[in-house]
C-alpha cells in the first residue's frame, strides 16, 4: 500500500469530516487511512470529528415504538418474561448480509466498535486506525484481478470474539457476488454472498470456520469468477 | 465488562432495575438476565426506535432496525467500554448504522432534501421535556441552528443519512468539490462549539 501513502495533512483536512461520517469511500478512504496511519495529529482530529458526529446522533428526535416493542424484543433474544433462568438461550448466530453500506469500514458489531474505536473519539465506527489490540486485527486491501486497481478492503479480527468484514468499491455493478476467506493452509472458505448496489457493498460475518487465521481474502463473482483478492497482514 | 457485578443484581425485580445504571442494565441484558434486559429495552427504545425511525422513515422498518440493534446489543454487551462514551451514544451509533444500512440498501434516494428542513428544526429545538439535555447537547443545536443553510443541509445529508459527497452534490445540484467543503467547513463550524467541552471532559 505504498503508493497510498503520499496524501498530505491538508489534503487529509479536506476529506477528514466525510471519513469521520463514514461516507468516504473508495480510494480516497484507503488514501484517508493510509494517511491517518502516520499521523498522530490528523488521527486526533477525525477524533474530534466523530465525537461531533455521534453527539449529533445525539439531537435526533425520540419516538414511541409501536405497541409491544418490549415484548417482541425479549421475542427475538430468547429471553422469555421475568424467570429465572440458569441457561442462557442463544439463537444460532446468522451472518449479516442483508446488504450493508461500505459507508463504515465494519459490519455494525459493536465488537467492532470497541477495537477500531480505540484511537478515535466516542465509537469511531467510521474510521479505522491503529486498534488497541493491534496483533488481532488483521487487514488486507483488494485488488483487482484485472486492472490492479484497489477496490475494496477487509478486516479480520482474532481476538476475544471473531469477526471478519470485507468492503468492496467498484466502478458499477449490482450483481451478486462472493466472499471467500484463505487460509494458511490454502483452504479456501466462502463466508458468504452479496449484492453490489453501483458498484458497492460489503460483507460482515461473526466467525470463520477453521483454525488458524486467514491470510488471504478474495472476491469473487457469482460465476466463479475471482474478481480480486487480498492479503491480509497484521496492522501496526 | 465484569460479570460478577451482574449476579449481584440478579436478584433485583421490577421497579429497583429502573434505578440502576446504564452500564448494569447492560450487562444484565448480555448475561441473559430477563428482567434487567427488559429494563434495558424499555429504558433505552424510544432512543433507539426514534434514531431508527428518523433515518429510515418507515415504522415497520424502524422497528425492525430497533429490534436489531437490540439484537447486537445484547450480543456485543460486554464489549461496551464506558470510558469511550455512555450507552446511550453507543446503543445510538449502532442503530444508526443499522438505519444506514438499509437506507443504502434501498433504490431510492436516501432522503427528500424536502424534509430535511423539517428534520433540521427537529434537531435543532429544545422542547421543555428535554431540558436534562446536557449543556454539549444545547451547544451543538445552537451551533447547528447557526450553520448556513447548505452546511447544515450537507452535515445532516452526510452525518444522519449518510450521504456521501458525491450523493449530496447529485442531490443538491452542485459540484462535488463544492459538496465536500460545505460537509468540512459544517463540521468544523460544530466541532469548535463542542471543542472547550471536550477538553474539559478529557
Amino acid at each position: 500500500m505504498s503508493e497510498l501513502n503520499s496524501m498530505s495533512c491538508a489534503e487529509f483536512h479536506d476529506s477528514a469530516a466525510e471519513l469521520a461520517l463514514g461516507v468516504l469511500t473508495g480510494r480516497e478512504r484507503a488514501e484517508a487511512l493510509a494517511h491517518l496511519d502516520h499521523c498522530e495529529a490528523c488521527r486526533e482530529h477525525v477524533r474530534q470529528l466523530t465525537a461531533t458526529g455521534e453527539q449529533m446522533l445525539g439531537l435526533l428526535p425520540t419516538a414511541e415504538p409501536p405497541a409491544g416493542f418490549e415484548t417482541r424484543v425479549m421475542d427475538r433474544l430468547g429471553l422469555t418474561a421475568p424467570a429465572p433462568k440458569p441457561l442462557r438461550h442463544r439463537k444460532k448466530r446468522p451472518a449479516w448480509g442483508h446488504g450493508f453500506s461500505p459507508r463504515r469500514v465494519l459490519a455494525a458489531a459493536a465488537v467492532v466498535v470497541a477495537v477500531i474505536g480505540a484511537a478515535l473519539g466516542g465509537w469511531g465506527l467510521h474510521a479505522a486506525t491503529a486498534p488497541a489490540e493491534s496483533s488481532t486485527l488483521r487487514a488486507g486491501t483488494l485488488v483487482a484481478a484485472s486492472d490492479h486497481d484497489h477496490v475494496g478492503q477487509v478486516f479480520v479480527y482474532n481476538g476475544e470474539t471473531r469477526w471478519m468484514y470485507m468492503s468492496v468499491d467498484l466502478e458499477s455493478g449490482n450483481d451478486t457476488v462472493i466472499c471467500q476467506l484463505v487460509g494458511a493452509d490454502g483452504h479456501i472458505t466462502t463466508v458468504g454472498s452479496f449484492r453490489l448496489a453501483d458498484g458497492y457493498g460489503s460483507w460482515g460475518s461473526p466467525a470463520w470456520t477453521g483454525d488458524g487465521v486467514p491470510v488471504g481474502a478474495r472476491l469473487v463473482s457469482a460465476n466463479g469468477t475471482v474478481l480480486a483478492t487480498a492479503t491480509i497482514s497484521a496492522t501496526t | 465488562m465484569s460479570r460478577s457485578s451482574v449476579s449481584l443484581t440478579v436478584q433485583t425485580m421490577g421497579s429497583h432495575a429502573d434505578r440502576l445504571p446504564d452500564e448494569t442494565l447492560l450487562a444484565g441484558l448480555g448475561a441473559g438476565d430477563a428482567d434487567l434486559a427488559v429494563a434495558f429495552v424499555r429504558r433505552f427504545q424510544r432512543v433507539v426506535y426514534g434514531v431508527a425511525l428518523t433515518v429510515t422513515r418507515d415504522p415497520v422498518t424502524a422497528e425492525d432496525v430497533a429490534q436489531q440493534a437490540f439484537e447486537q446489543a445484547w450480543r456485543h454487551a460486554q464489549v461496551y467500554d464506558s470510558r469511550r462514551g455512555s450507552v446511550r451514544a453507543w446503543l445510538t451509533t449502532i442503530a444508526h448504522n443499522l438505519a444506514i444500512d438499509v437506507l443504502r440498501a434501498r433504490t431510492s434516494a436516501p432522503v427528500d432534501p424536502a424534509d430535511l428542513p423539517t428534520l433540521l428544526t427537529a434537531v435543532t429545538d429544545t422542547p421543555e421535556r428535554l431540558a436534562v439535555a446536557r449543556d454539549s447537547a444545547a451547544e451543538l443545536r445552537r451551533a447547528l441552528a447557526q450553520l448556513p443553510g447548505a452546511q447544515a443541509r450537507a452535515v445532516a445529508m452526510a452525518g444522519i443519512y449518510g450521504m456521501t459527497a458525491r450523493q449530496i452534490a447529485v442531490t443538491e445540484g452542485i459540484p462535488l468539490g463544492t459538496a465536500k467543503t460545505r460537509i468540512r467547513d459544517g463540521m468544523l463550524k460544530l466541532r469548535a462549539a463542542l471543542l472547550p467541552e471536550d477538553v474539559d471532559d478529557e
